[in-house]
């Protein structure tokens, strides 16, 4: 138990960090702003009380906040993301499937479904993020656009992080 | 009081998200200094952005309009134009002439009226006898001689163009000094015919040809343009083509060339005629 925390602990620093110093930076052609720090949520183990989960994503989207000066807009869009995940890991999951001790990955839950999963959850976390961020529906289709762009780099990103960490 | 607990366990997860999305948003509004001026950010570059895309491509669809503008404007920088130019040469014309020595006197002018594509072509000067002009007068440019006055008005003046086949100028080689006859064959604006260089005299492509000091018209050595070919077929003399250093559908301002002793020259000619 000990020893997971500090993993995550671990994972949440480089993923926090390579967010702030890198993905920030790399804004390509000014549409897509991937934030690969979700990935923090989606890698949480399955066996995580609720209300831990919810703390837990309201914290991380708390500390890029922080950071990037835009309080409330990653924490509330980081904290939905974190609501919806377990009926995210039930809809696309069956039962006999989780190995209630571990959590998802590519590895394990193979390609397709962590595919899915992970486009479902980050989808939801920058439609909430972009669309607080612009705080507005008049420019709707742009920032949709915005949306769908970032979610697709997030995922690839995310994608590579996982087979670069996959144990052979 | 029971059953708000067990309300609360029971749907803790949703209620916990409540509050913390409440939470959030809380912050959010509580910094909407920051949302509200990043928002402007935001919008301030996506509308410029496209605001400078639209705007490119609306210019193509203005440049007639733009034209036209530009053009009205150019006219009216020309009227401008006119009427200082009109103030600087009367202040010209006040100072006297400093440049040129005392033997001929210049005066500004322009050409109003000008052709080269008659045989017997003339242009009209806007100078006339009120400002001292009178027939016989030469007409230059700094590159080139064009015309002799021929008749003289108040206010203008007829000049007869190089470009007619009726005027013959006395010129010379530069380079040896030979002088023969410029005449016009009425074919190309750009070219003249120089005559009566004797066969012996050496000469090549790319000589140049001036006035000659024999002319009590013109003052000698001015440029008139470079031979560009020559032939001596049947004759005893060289027939030379010259190219015009001057555009002749490009004339402008002119100077008219006045020789002080011109009269004083020719009486004397005349007396040696006679005698």
């Amino acid at each position: 138990m000990g020893k997971s925390i500090i993993r995550y602990a671990i994972w949440f620093v480089i993923l926090i960090l390579l967010q702030l110093v890198v993905f920030n930076n790399l804004q390509l052609s000014g549409y897509i702003n991937p934030y690969i720090y979700v990935m923090f949520i989606l890698i949480l183990p399955y066996e995580i009380s609720g209300w831990l989960l919810l703390i837990i994503g309201f914290l991380t989207g708390l500390t890029v906040d922080t950071f990037m000066n835009t309080f409330g807009m990653h924490s509330s869009a980081t904290l939905l993301m974190a609501f919806l995940r377990p009926y995210v890991l039930t809809l696309f999951t069956d039962r006999e499937d989780i190995n209630p001790k571990g959590s998802p990955s590519m590895g394990i839950n193979g390609f397709v479904w962590f595919l899915k999963y992970s486009i479902a959850l980050i989808f939801m976390h920058h439609l909430s993020l972009f669309f607080i961020e612009s705080f507005t529906f008049t420019n709707f289709f742009h920032t949709l656009w915005r949306v769908i762009l970032s979610t697709l780099i997030t995922t690839i990103f995310i994608l590579i992080g996982q087979l670069l960490t996959v144990k052979k | 009081m029971n059953s708000l607990l067990r309300f609360i366990v029971k749907y803790q997860f949703l209620l916990l998200f409540l509050a913390l999305e409440i939470f959030s948003l809380w912050l959010l509004s509580n910094h909407t200094y920051y949302q509200k001026s990043k928002i402007e950010n935001v919008a301030r570059s996506v509308s410029g952005y496209a605001n400078s895309k639209i705007n490119s491509a609306q210019s193509y669809f203005n440049l007639s309009e733009t034209n036209r503008v530009l053009s009205q404007e150019n006219l009216e920088l020309r009227k401008q134009v006119a009427t200082l130019s009109a103030k600087t040469e009367a202040l010209y014309e006040m100072m006297g002439d400093t440049i040129t020595d005392s033997l001929y006197l210049f005066k500004p002018a322009k050409v109003v009226n000008n052709s080269v594509n008659k045989q017997y072509n003339y242009l009209t000067l806007n100078k006339g006898s009120n400002h001292g002009v009178e027939t016989e007068m030469g007409v230059v440019t700094n590159n080139g001689i064009i015309g002799i006055v021929i008749g003289v008005s108040p206010n203008y003046s007829t000049v007869i163009s190089l470009l007619n086949v009726d005027l013959k100028i006395s010129a010379k080689l530069k380079k040896s000094n030979h002088f023969g006859s410029l005449f016009w064959e009425g074919n190309s604006y750009q070219h003249i015919t120089l005559g009566d260089i004797p066969q012996h005299v050496p000469i090549g492509i790319g000589d140049t040809i001036v006035t000659s000091e024999f002319s009590s018209i013109f003052p000698e050595n001015i440029p008139i343009g470079v031979i560009s070919s020559f032939s001596s077929k049947g004759s005893n003399f060289h027939t030379i083509k010259v190219k015009l250093f001057k555009d002749f559908k490009q004339l402008y301002n002119v100077w008219i060339v006045t020789n002080k002793q011109k009269q004083e020259k020719e009486r004397l000619e005349t007396l040696k005629d006679v005698g």
